[in-house]
């Protein structure tokens, strides 16, 4: 009983050495996410504006429903999203929507520090997702 | 040696060093509450593999004092169903009789102020370990207080489980000290430092090994620390007896806590370990020996379940009551022949 | 008992150790209890029904949040049970089943960790809780690295996987388990001989293999009464029939046993996984099913066919035809079935979960009854519970 005692105090005391943390100090320092992190999305931008051609594969998949896309065409006749709208509130995250685009013009970035005060904060506009 | 100075000879003089040695004591004793909570976050978070509080001043230094003010600024709320009086009388029915107990530990030796010779200790009861134990025993009915005037469940419960544990626990503790004061002759902590003072052989922990582990033991009970803390076994009682307590009310909880430990590995450093004896000197070798008890307290909390409350009550009971009473026939024995 | 002497004490559903928002009404006689009568639906989101509205593809995200510490293992019984559904199983890849295998069971390992984390700070031996999130978060980072979230990883597809594994991640797998069994040394050192941790647990919320079979409960809880019985070897899935791995079985039905069942079943998933990482080939990882699985990217990217084919598959979805199939895994808590019923659209028409949490709670009064509060905080614990299932 007493060898048990002593055996689980010298584990603790083990790891009171120094070198055996592993705490990330988060404010200071940041956790590098991984490639593949399916953090806050991004709108791919090519030449003068967005890539999307609003084919509303995204909106269908998204089990959300949380994204919302109208379509229009400029004087060229192509068409483009004049109203591109993620609610990040609904949003879980899930990838599909990268998945399902068929021109590569939707991503997902490391950023994951997501929190703010007002609701409307969270309604992320084509503006903000092409930054 | 001159004359001791007693209200008597030089009232002025004593009431003045009476004063003084009040405050130092409460000082360094408030200091080390504070600090032990600190050295606590810092001891269990590294055993945890964490870091524990850094980002308040340098190291987290000032993380006692930033908690502090945080409860102190906090909303006192009283349940609207608690007893009033009760309620705001238990948090100081327990913190009192954790400061007051202090004030038996002889802390040096004797020195000489005005002519007169001082001792270093703020009061020499020749009851001392009676005085200690009647502390000890006055602090839990704070506690059940706490728990009953809480009108909670769960408080009550950790009242309820408090009183018995002290019941079961305060025995074989008085039990254990009394084969130390069968060696020392005397109640009085002056004089069993003296007693032990002949040099680190003559401390009591070689002699009484057994007093010893049971006091330690108990003693952990006493002071509700892990594997006893079943008063206010977090995820058992949400936070027992303390449940219902909120700003500087639950501060005082949270110094009595702390306090008692001071208190306690004071005790034991005095009845086992020769007191303010040791290479330095005077209160450093003291506050020394403090400081590994209540490093030991941290390390076991950081490693043991906690137990349950009925084997708590077998333990005390049926273990160490007899062990204590053991104890004292063999001791008795050799001391007759 | 006269009633006045019996205290109803409301612990949770906001309660340090109740494990989520289960809330439990205890009758209790001075501390011990009487009469336990678990509350649940706190959680309740309405997973089965809300499926019901969605795709089968779309349906998937939703598993990940049933029991919310092995996601994939969820994740793995309803692609399981689609393509059963679907009558494709046999075409998934091999390296598919492999890796769906080594995840499932890093997901074991996660989810048994996190229940030993619990169940010892319940207990009061805190350091455990840190040393074992220690090791979760290296399977977190794994997921990560894999499937892009820490959580809900919604990483199987039905026909496959998303995507194929990263670059080093087989190294990351490698050296995960070459250290874990080190790592449940260490857990071993500080409880499984510690006097006070078998003092609480032993023979504390005991219950025996026929009681057991009659609740129904599945899993280690099951295993450790002495039943030995596990879907993994008794109705292979996925490929498990290749793999030699012992199933735990104890005979206590205590909670001590339940721990070391657990434990025990940690080092045998490292064997698996150790196996699984010694199959994997370079291959294919999605089904050969053209009207169930979405095109590679670059073939719908550079050719007007794959765009077709991707538009069809996410707009319309795969119509499985009508049918019903119950799909059973041994999920880290016992088994998870998904229940499927088609009428031929492309959305489910009823989708039943059978969550091992919610009928293992059924054991729990049976459990505590007559025991002390204490012994409640042990139960709840050893059961290994997640509202996230038990309320779907
Ligand atoms: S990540 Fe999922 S939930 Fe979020 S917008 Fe994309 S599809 Fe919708
Ligand atoms: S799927 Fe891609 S192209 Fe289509 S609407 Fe969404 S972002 Fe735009």
């Amino acid at each position: 009983m007493i060898k048990e005692f002593i055996q689980g105090l010298s584990i603790t005391a083990k790891h009171l050495l120094p070198g055996n943390s592993t705490t990330v100090e988060y404010p200071k320092v940041k956790l590098e996410a991984s490639e593949r992190f399916r953090g806050l999305h991004r709108l791919v931008p090519a030449h003068n504006r967005e890539k999307c051609v609003a084919c509303y594969l995204c909106p269908t998949v998204c089990p959300a429903k949380c994204i919302t896309v109208e379509a229009g065409e400029d004087e060229n006749g192509v068409k483009y999203p004049t109203v591109y709208q993620i609610d990040m509130l609904r949003c879980i995250f899930c990838g599909y929507c990268v998945e399902a685009c068929p021109v590569e013009a939707i991503e997902m970035t490391g950023e994951y520090e997501l929190a703010n005060y007002k609701r409307e904060d969270f309604c992320f506009t084509k503006e903000r997702l092409l930054k | 040696m001159p004359e001791m100075l007693s209200l008597s000879n030089d009232p002025i003089l004593f009431v003045t060093v009476m004063l003084a040695k009040i405050l130092a004591v409460f000082i360094v004793v408030i200091l080390i509450v504070a600090y032990a909570t600190y050295a606590e976050r810092k001891i269990i978070g590294r055993m945890q593999t964490r870091l524990g509080p850094t980002m308040t001043g340098p190291l987290g230094l000032l993380q006692p004092i930033a908690d502090g003010l945080k409860l102190f600024f906090k909303e006192d709320i009283i349940p609207a169903q608690a007893s009033k009086f009760a309620f705001v009388l238990a948090p100081m029915m327990i913190l009192v009789p954790a400061f007051i107990t202090i004030a038996v530990v002889p802390f040096g030796g004797n020195v000489v102020v005005g002519g007169y010779t001082v001792p270093l200790q703020i009061a020499d009861l020749n009851v001392g370990i009676l005085y200690i134990l009647a502390m000890a025993g006055l602090g839990v009915y704070g506690i059940v207080l706490a728990g009953w005037a809480s009108n909670n469940k769960y408080s009550l419960l950790g009242g309820v489980r408090s009183a018995a544990q002290m019941i079961s626990y305060e025995l074989a503790a008085g039990l254990s000290i009394i084969s130390v004061f069968m060696l020392s002759e005397t109640l009085s902590l002056r004089g069993i430092v003296e007693a032990q003072a002949g040099g680190i052989t003559d401390w009591y922990i070689f002699s009484q090994p057994l007093a010893f582990c049971l006091f330690v033991i108990t003693s952990l009970a006493e002071v509700n620390r892990t594997p006893f803390d079943l008063p206010e076994a977090e995820t058992e009682l949400v936070s027992g007896f303390c449940t219902e307590y909120s700003s500087m009310k639950y501060a005082l909880f949270f110094m009595a806590e702390y306090a008692n430990m001071v208190v306690i590995s004071a005790v034991t450093a005095t009845l086992f370990l020769g007191g303010p004896a040791g290479p330095f000197p005077g209160a450093i070798n003291l506050l020394l020996k403090i400081f590994f008890f209540m490093f030991v307290f941290i390390w076991i909390r950081a490693t043991f379940p906690r137990v349950k409350y009925n084997q708590l009550m077998y333990m005390g009971w049926k273990i160490f009551l007899p062990l204590a009473l053991l104890n004292i026939v063999i001791t008795g024995a050799v001391v007759v022949f | 008992m006269a009633k006045k002497d019996i205290m109803t004490i409301n612990m949770g559903p906001q309660h340090p150790s109740t494990h989520g928002v289960l809330q439990l009404i205890l009758e209790l006689d001075g501390e011990t209890v009487v009469k336990a009568t678990p509350h649940i639906g706190f959680l309740h989101r309405g997973v089965e029904k809300l499926s019901e509205n969605r795709s089968y593809h779309r349906a998937l995200p939703l598993t990940d949040r049933l029991d919310y510490l092995a996601p994939m293992s969820n994740n793995l019984g309803y692609v399981l049970a689609v393509e059963k559904l679907l009558g494709i199983t046999d075409l998934i890849p091999e390296r598919a089943k492999v890796v769906r295998v080594m995840m499932a069971e890093l997901t074991r390992i996660k989810s048994h960790l996190v229940w030993l984390a619990t169940h010892a700070l319940d207990i009061g031996a805190m350091t455990v809780f840190l040393y074992c999130f220690r090791e979760r978060e290296a399977i977190m980072d794994m997921y990560e690295k894999l499937s892009g979230a820490r959580m809900t990883s919604n990483y199987f597809r039905v026909g496959g996987l998303s995507l194929d594994l990263p670059e080093g991640f087989e190294k990351d797998v490698r050296s995960f388990i070459d250290a874990m069994p080190g790592h449940i040394e260490t857990y071993e050192g500080l409880l499984t001989g510690n006097k006070i941790w078998q003092k609480r647990t032993i023979g504390v919320a005991k219950i025996d293999a026929d009681a057991a079979i009659d609740i129904g409960l599945t899993g280690p809880a099951l295993r450790a009464s002495g039943v030995d019985w596990d879907l993994r070897r008794d109705n292979p899935y996925s490929g498990y029939e290749e793999y030699e791995f012992q199933v735990v079985t104890r005979q206590n039905g205590d909670t001590f046993d339940r721990y070391k069942a657990r434990l025990d079943e940690m080092r045998e998933s490292c064997k698996i996984i150790r196996q699984a990482l010694d199959k994997l080939q370079p291959g294919p990882i999605l089904a050969d099913a053209p009207a169930v699985c979405l095109p590679p990217k670059e073939k719908v990217v550079n050719s007007i066919e794959g765009l077709i084919h991707q538009f069809k598959i996410i707009t319309e979805g795969f119509k499985p035809e009508p049918g019903e199939i119950y799909q059973g895994v041994e999920a880290p808590k016992g088994e998870l079935g998904y229940y499927l019923v088609s009428d031929g659209s492309a959305n489910p028409y009823r989708m039943k979960i059978r969550p091992p949490s919610f009928v293992n709670l059924q054991a729990l009064p049976q459990m505590v009854e007559g025991a002390l509060l204490a012994d409640v905080i042990a139960a709840i614990g050893t059961l290994d519970i997640v509202l996230g299932e038990i309320d779907r």
